[in-house]
C-alpha cells in the first residue's frame, strides 16, 4: 500500500510518499503503526495518549475518510492509497 | 490556456518551434529590455487589410496580458521573462531566473525537443482567471435562462490589521486527484439546485503572493438570490471539504495556517 502524507506531516517525515509491503489481512491501523515506526516523529502529530487519531487529523483510503468505513479497523488491499493531513486550509 | 516560458540565449527561437507544433491559439509574448516606444499617443495599432494587426502601447504589465489573452488563447509562450508558476525552461544559467517553475534546464537552444516539449505543456497547471471561468460558464447550456452570475475571488491579504507583521506570500498544496474530485462534486450538488445552471471553482496551487488572486467561484444562476446564496455555499464548503494545505510567510516568519487557527 501506499501513504500519502501533506503539510506539516509531510515536512516532519521528511517524504510524502511511502510504499509499504502489508499482511493480506492488515487493516488501516496496522498500516498506520508501520508508518509511525518509519517516522515516530509524526505520532505527537496525529495521535492522542490513548493511541486513538486526534479529532483533527483526517486519514483517507482512496478519497474517503475511515470515518464513514470502519475506522482503524477497515481492512485494506495492497494497491490502496492511505492519506494523512492535517485540517484543510484552502482558499 | 496553458503556459510556457523559455529564457535565455536563443529563446525565441526555441518558442516558434514549439508554437509551430500547438493545435489551437497561441500567443507569443516577447520581453525586450529596451524601450521602443515611439508612438506620442498612449496605444498604436496598424491594422492591415486583412485583419492582422500590430501595435504599441504603454504601460502593461504580464499579468494583465495574460489576463487578457486567457480568455481567447489556449496557449501563450513566453520568450525571455517568466512569472510565478509558469513552467520554464532555462537554457544556460539558472541563476538568471527568479520566478517561474523550472521544468528544464539545458545548455543550448539545440538541446530542447520542441515536440517533446509541445506534448508536456498540458501537464501543467493551466493559467486560469476570472474571466476565463466566467467564460467557460456562459457557455453552458442553461445560459440563455440566466439573468444573474455571482463570482468570489479569494486573494492574499497582506494585512488583518494596522499591527499586523505584513504576508509576503502563501504557498498551497493540494491532494491531487482528491482535490479535483471533491471540488467536482461540490460543483455539481451545488448546480442541482432549483434555479442554478452551472457552479465552476479553480483553487491555484503553488507560491502566491500579496495581492494575487488564490481561488475563484462562478455561478450562473437564473436570478441573483440563488446567485449569491449559492457562490457563498460554495466557496464555505471548499474551504471546509477540499484537502488544500496553506503555508504563509510573513516579514517575521513561516508557518502552516491550520497551527493557527485550532
Amino acid at each position: 500500500m501506499q501513504w500519502k502524507l501533506f503539510a506539516n506531516l509531510a515536512e516532519i517525515a521528511g517524504e510524502r510518499t511511502i510504499s509499504l509491503a502489508i499482511d493480506s489481512d492488515a487493516t488501516v491501523g496496522d498500516a498506520l503503526d508501520a508508518l509511525l515506526e518509519r517516522h515516530p516523529s509524526l505520532s505527537d502529530e496525529v495521535l492522542v495518549a490513548d493511541g486513538e487519531l486526534h479529532d483533527h487529523i483526517n486519514l483517507l483510503i482512496n478519497g474517503t475518510n475511515i470515518h464513514s468505513l470502519s475506522g482503524l479497523e477497515t481492512s485494506i488491499e495492497p494497491d490502496d492509497e492511505l492519506a494523512l493531513f492535517p485540517p484543510v486550509s484552502g482558499g | 490556456m496553458h503556459t510556457l516560458s523559455v529564457i535565455g540565449p536563443g529563446s525565441i527561437d526555441v518558442i516558434d518551434a514549439v508554437a509551430d507544433r500547438l493545435d489551437g491559439r497561441v500567443a507569443v509574448i516577447e520581453w525586450s529590455s529596451d524601450s521602443e516606444n515611439t508612438a506620442v499617443e498612449d496605444t498604436r495599432y496598424l491594422v492591415h487589410a486583412d485583419g492582422t494587426w500590430s501595435g504599441q502601447g504603454e504601460k502593461t504589465t504580464l499579468d494583465r496580458l495574460l489576463d487578457q489573452l486567457s480568455t481567447t488563447h489556449e496557449y501563450a509562450l513566453l520568450s525571455g521573462t517568466t512569472r510565478a508558476r509558469v513552467p520554464t525552461i532555462v537554457i544556460g544559467d539558472k541563476t538568471a531566473i527568479e520566478s517561474g517553475t523550472v521544468i528544464e534546464t539545458v545548455p543550448d537552444a539545440d538541446s530542447v525537443d520542441s515536440s517533446a516539449v509541445a506534448e508536456s505543456i498540458k501537464e501543467y497547471e493551466p493559467y486560469i482567471t476570472l474571466a476565463t471561468l466566467i467564460e467557460q460558464v456562459k457557455a453552458t447550456p442553461g445560459a440563455e435562462r440566466s439573468g444573474a452570475i455571482a463570482t468570489f475571488t479569494g486573494r492574499v491579504r497582506a494585512k488583518d490589521s494596522d499591527d499586523d507583521s505584513p504576508t509576503e506570500s502563501l504557498t498551497f498544496e493540494k491532494y491531487d486527484g482528491v482535490a479535483e474530485a471533491r471540488m467536482e462534486k461540490i460543483e455539481s450538488e451545488l448546480a442541482a439546485r432549483e434555479g442554478v445552471f452551472s457552479v465552476t471553482m479553480h483553487h491555484r496551487v503553488g507560491r502566491i503572493e500579496d495581492g494575487e488572486d488564490i481561488v475563484f467561484v462562478v455561478v450562473l444562476a437564473g436570478h441573483r438570490t440563488e446567485a449569491f446564496r449559492t457562490v457563498e455555499d460554495g466557496i464555505n464548503r471548499l474551504k471546509d471539504e477540499v484537502p488544500i494545505f496553506k503555508k504563509e510567510v510573513t516579514t517575521d516568519e513561516e508557518f502552516w495556517v491550520h497551527d493557527r487557527s485550532s
